[in-house]
């Protein structure tokens, strides 16, 4: 199990992934915005995405859990 | 009795012999147990050659009643010693001797400030490097005085005047607290080893004026001061990885400040264009990148060493080689807040300006800034004054600057990135876009009268931003000369490496220490 965070405190824009979806190193999970800016969270681990932790909207902090990963 | 040579050299054997044993055995392996090594390990570490000063040196022991208990070697090892071919004054205290206790109980001090040790860094005029470990102050002076002293009664003014002289380096391995942290913060560079701690006053301190319990980790820990504070410049993995970062921070400086830093053969080729940096920055100008790659990519292969990378996160600092030329090399980060400028940020573009300014190194900044930091959390953080301060450093420094604008430059936080009081020499990537603001909150804000006037207001809203993005686009800057020119980004490494040549070679008429003193608000 592996928990993304995110990397920055913002809202979060796009969840570009859904349960059961498998991802690889580097993928793209989340797409946070903050100063205008889109910042992409990603997979750090392979995997399979176990569960979304944030929603479309939501605001986050550095560090929140964003999707887990098994 | 008569005088006996073969005593007397026996003598001394005896005494320089039992200096080496430290603390003693018991105090050596706790530290093991630790992790942690002993002074003369580290010192040994650091330099090739050591010529020890003051090895004879003793510590009368008390004990809390104030009897005096033992006679142990002194609390610090100081001397000559040479560092990947350099001669270099080193330093540091022995834990296991009274927790590295100030060394009032000699008739001069080795080391710490206005020690023998920082006296030989400022005579010979070369770097001192220390091992900061040591509870800084210690009541048990009193005993051993018969009287408490009044501690302005000593100077901190040659570790101050150090700071415009020669490198000043510095290793936290383990506690440092008070003047020992003291000492150790009036560096020019500073790395801890992870667990190392560093406070003004310790866990007993913090319980008795606070009320409050603490441990010495949660209290002032290497990863908080490197990541939050910025007490700290770097953090190492071990003790061998923190000699290792100070010996490669000392690679890039002079012995002092009236030579030059040391230029280095370079194999590596000026012109050497690279695809990648034409991929970097993405096309979606919402879009953050690895601004270090960029670094990495016009930098001589395997030559940029990061300084401060977990604090002030929106700008880095990095010392590098061009062409082989020792440079400090400055970017706006844009994973952090964009790279908006905030106050840690600021105080970090200051701490590495001067440093470069001391040393003579060019400074090459790539821009990408939103400006200054807004909302309330970075009011109070006092941005706007800390930003000036930012400004203030590069208009004061005195080395060459060549900017590489990359992205945004907007705002005050623009003026922070180059100087055109100096040469102003700025060149910018085809991506790159400039103004007072950035076009989407500036129409807004410029037109809100017309905006809400017009028909479709929106719409109206879209075509003034439309106009504005048009006109905004480097090409026509660069036609009225507000750039100096446009470049293939490809073309980055060699064009900065044609300037810095003539630019690292008038700092030769331009050395010496900065004599004049400018208050900053």
């Amino acid at each position: 199990m592996a928990t993304v965070t995110s990397p920055v405190a913002g809202s979060v824009w796009k969840i570009e992934v859904a349960v059961g979806d498998s991802v690889e190193v580097g993928d793209e999970l989340v797409i946070l915005e903050s100063m205008k800016m889109e910042i992409p969270a990603e997979a750090e681990d392979s995997g399979t995405v176990a569960a979304i932790l944030c929603e479309e909207g939501g605001q986050v902090v550095e560090g929140d859990p964003l999707v887990e990963l098994a | 009795m008569a005088f006996s040579w073969a005593e007397q050299i026996e003598e001394l054997h005896e005494r320089r012999t039992a200096a080496l044993e430290l603390g003693g055995p018991e105090r050596i392996a706790r530290r093991r147990q630790q992790g942690r090594g002993t002074i003369r390990e580290r010192v040994a570490m650091l330099t090739s050659r050591f010529q020890e000063v003051g090895i004879l040196a003793r510590y009368p022991e008390i004990d809390s009643a104030g009897g005096h208990q033992e006679s142990l070697p002194s609390s610090y090892v100081a001397g000559l010693g040479e560092v990947d071919g350099r001669a270099v004054a080193v330093g540091g205290e022995d834990f296991t001797v009274g927790a590295g206790a100030p060394q009032m109980y000699l008739d001069r001090a080795k080391g710490g400030m206005g020690g023998f040790v920082e006296d030989l860094a400022h005579e010979y005029r070369i770097p001192l490097m220390l091992f900061c470990e040591g509870i800084g102050g210690d009541v048990g002076g009193i005993d051993l005085a018969g009287h408490s002293y009044l501690v302005s009664s000593h100077s901190w003014g040659r570790s101050i005047e150090l700071l415009s002289e020669v490198p000043v380096i510095v290793g936290i391995l383990g506690a440092a607290a008070g003047g020992t942290a003291g000492r150790a913060v009036l560096s020019h560079f500073s790395v801890a080893s992870k667990g190392s701690v560093l406070f003004a006053g310790g866990p007993p301190l913090v319980r008795r004026a606070l009320g409050r319990d603490i441990t010495k980790e949660e209290l002032g820990d290497a990863e908080m001061h490197t990541r939050e504070s910025g007490a700290i410049d770097n953090i190492a993995e071990d003790e061998a990885d923190a000699v290792r970062q100070m010996r490669t921070f000392l690679s890039y400086l002079p012995q002092n400040v009236w030579e030059m830093p040391p230029r280095i053969p370079c194999d590596d080729p000026v012109d050497r264009r690279d695809d990648e940096l034409l991929e970097v920055v993405p096309e979606n100008r919402r879009r953050p990148y690895k601004m270090r790659r960029i670094l990495e990519l016009v930098a001589d292969r395997d030559s940029v060493f990061e300084v401060g990378p977990g604090w002030g996160r929106a700008l880095i600092t990095c010392l590098a080689r061009v062409d082989g030329i020792p440079v400090g090399m400055i970017a706006n980060n844009p994973m952090h807040l964009a790279g908006a400028l905030d106050g840690p940020a600021a105080e970090k573009q200051v701490r590495f300006i001067d440093m470069c300014s001391t040393f003579h190194l060019p400074l090459v900044y790539f821009v990408d800034v939103p400006g200054f930091m807004v909302g309330p959390d970075a009011e109070r953080g006092n941005v706007v004054r800390k930003g000036m301060r930012a400004i203030q450093a590069l208009h004061e420094s005195r080395v060459p600057l060549i900017s590489v604008h990359v992205r945004k430059a907007y705002g005050m936080a623009g003026q922070a990135t180059a100087s055109i009081d100096k040469l102003g020499m700025r060149v910018a990537w085809p991506s790159a876009e400039w103004g007072d603001m950035p076009i989407e909150g500036g129409v807004e804000a410029a037109f809100r009268r017309e905006i809400d006037a017009a028909e479709d207001p929106e719409a109206f809203r879209l075509e003034a931003e439309q106009r504005l993005l048009d006109a905004s686009n480097p090409w026509k800057t660069a036609e009225a000369f507000g750039i100096e020119d446009i470049i293939d980004p490809r073309e980055t490494r060699q064009v900065v490496a044609s300037f810095l040549n003539p630019a690292f070679a008038s700092m030769a008429s331009r050395l010496g220490p900065r004599n004049h003193w400018r208050m900053r608000p």
